[in-house]
């Protein structure tokens, strides 16, 4: 029991993480909360229940397509919403707004597209492998999530950290305006910032399709947890948001426990708001 | 004419949320996302207190405006420690934890079954059975809700608010504990949308949790934006809009399952339109 | 008397010292400046005093009684204290009536709430806006006005607090002779009135006219202070100023 309690707290860790990484890269770089971000989840795993059941194509040329599409259309509202507001000078207040109005319509467009019914995303093998560690169960499908997601972070961690369009965000990060003045084109590094963050939550919502299924409203849940796993890890640090991650994966599963599972939404909020009060700028940053 | 009478009803229903918004919104400048929460308490509280207890339709308006003004003093102490988009996280938690509370305390609430059978107003032996006598009751409580909201917004407290919205710290340089303020707007605020709440519950004679969720609260949101912040009649204005919408949809001949989705895109497209176009609204006298 | 008193007064931001132990006096019903580079501290100082920003260590002590450790921007007008911004903090979305009545009117929630603005309210902010030869525009939305008209009406937001001691951080800058005068006599007429009056500002030929005593600032720390003209001349002062 114990161990299944960890096997899924860390399997939980992993895709908040991948939700995570891709929400605190958007704020590193635009300071703004992007709620349109969860959404592009369910983008991701609907474009691969199209592709692959409607229109049948190979499951594996799907996955790539949809973790492109999911990145397309973070990068098209980028394009056509949030820089014409950065532009203007708006206020983050209004950039929220404005990913809310963005997440409500995409949500209201795949249940349109889609209904509203629960679906699975098809696998290529007909049974999956199961397996045993320390007493708890893992399938395979969660195993692929936690090695992705191990994969991506460090990925993600190393272009940031050694590449020039790693260095470039962290630039357009600590101060857009400097960042422009010597040289740097930060609306079309902001732009691949906001591709590579929704891919990273298409992937997410793609591989939670395989695992459990697909909603046109998980998009709202994930966004959720990945806003709390981003603030309590520390906004805006993609280590934090980890940290974050891993934290509230634990957090949620441990706290169901003794009572039943429906509260876990709950309980993660209220972790999120002691934070807020106690420590807003999360684990990872200075005060 | 009866389906004239439904609409109506449901745009005082909405009204009375735009209103009650737009002064934590719209006036005193808190990005709140949580609204449904005190129209879900006050809707709760009438369909329990009329289904269970057998309690007078009336009296369960004062004791759901109570309930939600005892709850969103904790809630507004605990936002008041946040500001400009922190607090509209801080408000999103809020709201998604009431909902978990409404769906998942089933002792209670009944979770997902909802509760049934809530019965129409009645008092002193009139029973308010027929569409029209209750779209005069929810009229009447427009106007109620309307002309205290008036008198809030033009009174020295109101002024004060928008100075708030303004520029927090300059208001308090000159003597102004802002807190009480933000608290005190915020509670009547909730105490306004329970009032709606207890409406949709008795016309509705059914509630449960799926009305009262994030979703809702950005309609609420939406409908504000787009009346114009810090302008009680936009928000009456945008009620309209939104209760007309479904309506003018279904006209031009789209089938109904299809029609909430529709709406919601809509909103969604209008939101973001509102934010690069005109962040005042229709009617707005100030932009966020 | 002594009106304000600091006794190592600290802030720290980031490690850097912006305000460091410093220890001075105000005379009431003088006009004292407070000058110094870019960067000085002055500001931060009038901001610590001012309850804008938390102090960090030292104590406050106003008319020598009131002895402070922590103060909140929402005391300073209980102790005769008002203030203007050097980045000019209006209330933009509202009219240039309602910015001079918002500091008027009830400050008790349940008060404010049941409170119209009364006509002695008008009548005390029309004689403020005619002071800074604003009544004419009382209908316009502060966003709306010029830079020197937001100005003024800063310095009338602080008149109409009808306040002991008043802080003017940075007043005349950028602004036409007319309306440097205009300001000037509100200041004059308030010494009159033996009110004290803290002027920060960079014109040195402002402060040589309208202060009696200066406190030259460089690094957080008083460098100098005294009777204007006397310390306008020392070798240290000039040398703050040209970057030694």
């Amino acid at each position: 029991m114990f161990s299944q309690l960890i096997l899924n707290s860390i399997i939980a860790g992993a895709i908040y993480t991948l939700v995570a990484l891709g929400f605190n890269l958007i704020y590193g770089a635009t300071k703004f909360f992007n709620l349109t971000h969860g959404v592009l989840a369910a983008v991701g795993g609907y474009s691969v229940f199209f592709f692959s059941k409607t229109l049948g194509w190979n499951i594996y040329f799907a996955v790539v397509l949809g973790i492109v599409f999911a990145g397309l259309i973070g990068y098209g509202l980028d394009k056509f919403v949030y820089l014409p507001l950065r532009r203007k000078k708006a206020s983050n207040m209004i950039l929220l707004v404005a990913s809310l109005g963005a997440m409500t319509a995409i949500q209201a467009i795949i249940a349109i597209l889609f209904t509203s019914q629960f679906r699975t995303l098809p696998l290529n093998t007909g049974t999956q492998r199961i397996y045993e560690i320390f007493g708890g169960v893992i399938t395979e499908t969660q195993l692929v999530i936690l090695v992705v997601g191990i994969i991506i972070m460090a990925t993600l961690a190393l272009i940031l950290k050694y590449s020039m369009f790693g260095k470039a965000i962290k630039a357009i990060s600590d101060d857009e305006e400097v960042a422009r003045i010597v040289g740097i084109n930060t609306d079309k590094i902001i732009g691949y910032v906001f591709f590579i963050g929704s891919a990273i939550a298409g992937l997410a919502g793609i591989l939670i399709g395989f695992d459990i299924g697909i909603q046109p409203t998980m998009g709202l849940g994930l966004l959720l947890k990945g806003v709390i796993a981003s603030i309590i890890g520390g906004i805006g640090n993609v280590y934090g948001g980890v940290i974050g991650a891993f934290l509230l994966g634990f957090v949620e599963n441990f706290g169901i426990w003794k009572i039943s599972g429906e509260w876990k939404d709950a309980i993660a909020f209220v972790l999120l708001i002691i934070f807020l009060i106690f420590r807003p700028r999360g684990i990872m940053n200075k005060q | 004419m009866e389906y004239l009478i439904h609409l109506a009803i449901l745009f005082a229903i909405y009204a009375i949320l735009g209103i009650s918004l737009n002064l934590v919104v719209g006036y005193t400048g808190l990005l709140s996302i949580t609204q449904a929460a005190f129209y879900g308490i006050g809707a709760y509280t009438t369909a329990l207190l009329l289904t269970q207890v057998g309690v007078n339709f009336f009296l369960s308006i004062i004791l759901g405006i109570i309930i939600a003004a005892i709850i969103s003093f904790f809630i507004g102490l605990v936002l008041n420690k946040f500001s400009g988009d922190y607090y509209a996280l801080g408000s999103f938690g809020f709201n998604v934890i009431v909902f978990s509370i409404l769906l998942n305390w089933r002792g209670l609430t009944r979770g997902a079954l909802g509760i049934a059978g809530i019965p129409k107003p009645e008092i002193f032996g009139i029973h308010f059975s027929s569409n029209f006598t209750f779209l005069i009751i929810a009229l009447l409580s427009l106007g109620i809700v309307y002309i205290v909201a008036r008198f809030i917004v033009h009174s020295s407290f109101g002024r004060v608010l928008k100075a708030i919205r303004e520029d927090e710290k300059a208001i308090q340089v000159f003597g102004y504990n802002t807190l009480y303020y933000k608290l005190a707007i915020f509670v009547i605020s909730a105490g306004m949308a329970a009032i709606s709440g207890s409406l949709f519950a008795s016309y509705i004679t059914y509630v449960d949790p799926s009305t009262f969720t994030l979703i809702e609260s950005v309609f609420i949101l939406a409908v504000i934006i787009l009346g114009g912040l810090a302008n009680l009649e936009g928000s009456i204005l945008g009620a309209l809009f939104l209760v007309l919408l479904p309506e003018i949809l279904r006209f031009v001949g789209l089938p109904f399952d299809t029609a909430a989705q529709m709406r919601q895109i809509i909103y969604g497209v209008i939101i973001i339109l509102l934010m690069l176009y005109r962040p005042k609204g229709l009617l707005g006298e100030y932009k966020l | 008397m002594t009106i304000i008193e600091t006794k190592k007064l600290t802030k720290k931001f980031d490690g850097v010292k912006a305000v460091n132990n410093l220890s001075l006096q105000i005379e009431e019903g003088k006009i004292t400046g407070i000058i110094g580079p870019n960067g000085s501290g002055k500001t931060t100082l009038i901001n610590l005093l001012t309850g804008v920003i938390p102090i960090e260590s030292g104590t406050v002590i106003i008319e020598g009684t009131e002895k402070l450790v922590k103060i909140k921007p929402s005391q300073i007008s209980f102790y005769g204290i008002t203030r203007t911004f050097q980045d000019i903090r209006l209330f933009e979305q509202m009219t240039v009536l309602d910015n001079i009545l918002v500091v008027l009117t009830e400050r008790h929630v349940l008060k404010a709430l049941f409170e119209r603005h009364k006509n002695y309210h008008l009548k005390h902010a029309g004689e403020v806006l005619r002071k800074v030869d604003l009544w004419d525009k009382r209908n316009q939305f502060a966003a709306e006005l010029s830079y020197g008209q937001r100005k003024l009406l800063e310095i009338g937001r602080a008149l109409a607090m009808k306040a002991k001691i008043y802080f003017f951080d940075e007043p005349f800058a950028g602004l036409f002779p007319e309306m440097v005068k205009i300001i000037s006599t509100i200041m004059n007429e308030l010494k009159r009135e033996n009110k004290s009056i803290i002027l920060i500002e960079h014109n040195i030929g402002l402060i040589r006219q309208l202060s009696d005593y200066v406190f030259v600032m460089d690094e957080g720390e008083i460098l100098a202070e005294g009777i204007s003209t006397k310390v306008l001349e020392k070798k240290e002062v000039i040398g703050a100023y040209l970057g030694d």
